[in-house]
């Protein structure tokens, strides 16, 4: 490992262990997560999704929000390589997708948007799979040891976060939580398509604005996007906290004008 | 077949079977007395306004008693509902259960021992729930709780189909209780489009005035009217090219220059569309 990507590895974990130990948002954090995958990882585009009780897979987070990426992850309720990885509690590895006959449906998915080669670890807790986080590669090829090393202890960060009370592996809390996190990210959606359509923005430049909307007032980020869908916190009011600050979800709050409370009152 | 796979068959055969959403949240409510280690079952709306109240029951005395929570206006129920996760009360006579004083006495002379709540989850929003009654006390089995959880899950088909009648100007065409496949149905609405088409429509009707889950039984509803699956529905909402109004009307409009490209993907990529 270089030095300089040793760092970035380190500064990753340690910025999401903080995040985990302040109690930031699950979305918040597993988006952080899968960017940082995409990032460190000799891949394209990374993302995480997560069984319900059902056994039914669900996109937790994803590296980009880009439309064609995420029916990548969601094609994989009926096949895939992270339903693969779910059912098995095993890493599954697609080198080369254009020869695979494996996943018919979701190769031709992969390869109708550029990608041509695929892995899945899993994220477990103890003996149970909590879900899977899955890599793409715009190019074929193998992941090396070493970054499939670095893959599974993400996945590894984001089972802790997920399951942070847990009281026992078969105990519904944590079916619970799951149903919680799972939760959190419908919220959020719904409020970045309220967010998007109010302001005549994308959906993904909705997030930027809830993210460091909720940034800045110290609020969950889910908190923040029920408010939103509730009608308690006007979109206006998040989205001309926007015009004042374009994008980036600096730390350090304005204070002042437009914060949840006043604006719930 | 696991033993699971063919608990989510049943319970799904029960629901896909009944013909009328009352007949199907009854249905339900009888499985889950066969299927699951409980005496008695009912499932509740609890919608915003005035919509709410029993709508499905496995006998009189679960009606009744899911029934009494109104009236006293307190209960598992209502707080499952609230709280948005399962309310457990597996001993109604130890001395320091006192969360509902009316309704565990009028539970404990009916000879109930246990209830416990289930919330029905539509949109992240609690839009009622289901009700296991015991006439002895003591926890669920994990068994017999993940069971209720399926069948809490699929009470959502028979409660949006009455939440479409009840509350939401009913839209022309709506099939009332013919899912073929309750699970897929369900499945095909747990998508990331689907969730941000909904609050498309939530800032077309506005906030205030409708929930999420109102939001979702009308793009599910046109979906119904219009014959397509909801996914598609809620990708013509993401395009711009559907809307609705505050009155529920739905309009199809190309011609809004202004929110062309809004979807942040670069036409000419992606291939196909």
């Amino acid at each position: 490992m270089t030095q300089e990507r040793e760092g970035e590895v380190t500064r990753s974990f340690v910025s999401l262990a903080t995040a985990l130990a302040l109690g930031a948002d699950i979305v918040e954090l597993l988006t952080r997560l899968t960017t940082d995958c995409a990032h460190l990882l000799d891949v394209a585009s990374a993302g995480l999704v997560l069984g319900d009780q059902r056994g039914v897979l669900h996109v937790m987070a994803a590296s980009s929000d880009h439309a064609r990426e995420l029916e990548l992850f969601q094609i994989q309720r009926l096949e895939g390589p992270c339903q693969d990885c779910y059912r098995s509690g095993a890493p599954v590895s697609a080198p080369d997708l254009s020869g695979s006959g494996r996943w018919p449906r979701f190769a031709r998915a992969a390869e109708r948007h550029g990608f041509s080669s695929v892995h899945a670890v899993p994220m477990r807790l103890r003996t149970r799979t909590l879900g899977a986080l899955g890599l793409f590669g715009t190019r074929p090829g193998r992941l090396n040891a070493e970054d499939l090393n670095l893959a599974q202890a993400l996945a590894d960060v984001a089972s802790v976060a997920l399951v942070q009370h847990d009281t026992g592996v078969d105990s519904p809390s944590v079916s619970l939580q799951l149903q919680t996190a799972l939760n959190a990210r419908v919220v959020v959606e719904q409020a970045k398509g309220l967010l998007a359509y109010s302001g005549r923005t994308s959906p993904q430049a909705a997030f930027q604005l809830l993210r460091s909307y909720a940034g800045e007032h110290q609020q969950q980020l889910s908190t923040v996007a029920g408010w939103v869908v509730h009608g308690d916190l006007p979109a206006r009011v998040v989205l001309e906290h926007a015009s004042a600050r374009p994008e980036r979800d600096d730390e350090g709050g304005s204070g002042g004008e437009g914060g949840p409370a006043a604006a719930r009152g | 077949m696991s033993s699971r796979e063919r608990l989510r068959g049943e319970l799904a055969a029960a629901v896909s079977g009944a013909g009328t959403a009352l007949r199907a949240a009854d249905a339900l409510c009888h499985a889950c007395v066969q299927l699951l280690d409980v005496d008695g079952a009912a499932i509740s709306l609890v919608h915003e306004g005035a919509t709410r109240g029993t709508f499905g029951s496995s006998n009189a005395l679960s009606r009744r008693l899911d029934a009494y929570q109104f009236t006293f206006g307190e209960g598992p129920c209502l707080d499952a509902v609230q709280q948005g996760r399962p309310v457990l009360a597996d001993d109604l006579t130890a001395a320091a259960e006192r969360r509902w004083p009316a309704f565990t006495a009028s539970a404990v002379d009916a000879g109930v021992r246990a209830v416990f709540a289930l919330p029905v989850v539509v949109a992240t929003e609690s839009i009622g729930a289901l009700d296991l009654f015991r006439h002895r006390s003591g926890p669920l089995p994990g068994e017999t709780m993940s069971g209720g959880l399926q069948a809490a899950d699929l009470a959502a088909l028979p409660l949006l189909d009455l939440i479409a009648q009840l509350g939401v100007r009913a839209e022309a065409g709506i099939v009332e209780g013919a899912e073929e496949d309750p699970w897929s149905e369900l499945e095909s609405l747990e998508r990331v489009e689907i969730y941000q088409a909904t609050g498309f429509l939530i800032a077309q009707l506005g906030p205030t005035a409708t929930s999420p889950s109102e939001a979702l039984v009308r793009l599910r509803a046109r979906a119904f009217s219009t014959g397509q699956t909801a996914a598609e529905v809620a990708q013509e909402v993401l395009e711009h090219r559907l809307r609705i109004d505050p009155d529920g009307s739905w309009h199809h409009d190309g011609d809004h220059p202004a929110h062309r490209n809004a979807d942040g993907d670069e036409p000419g990529r992606g291939g196909d569309s």
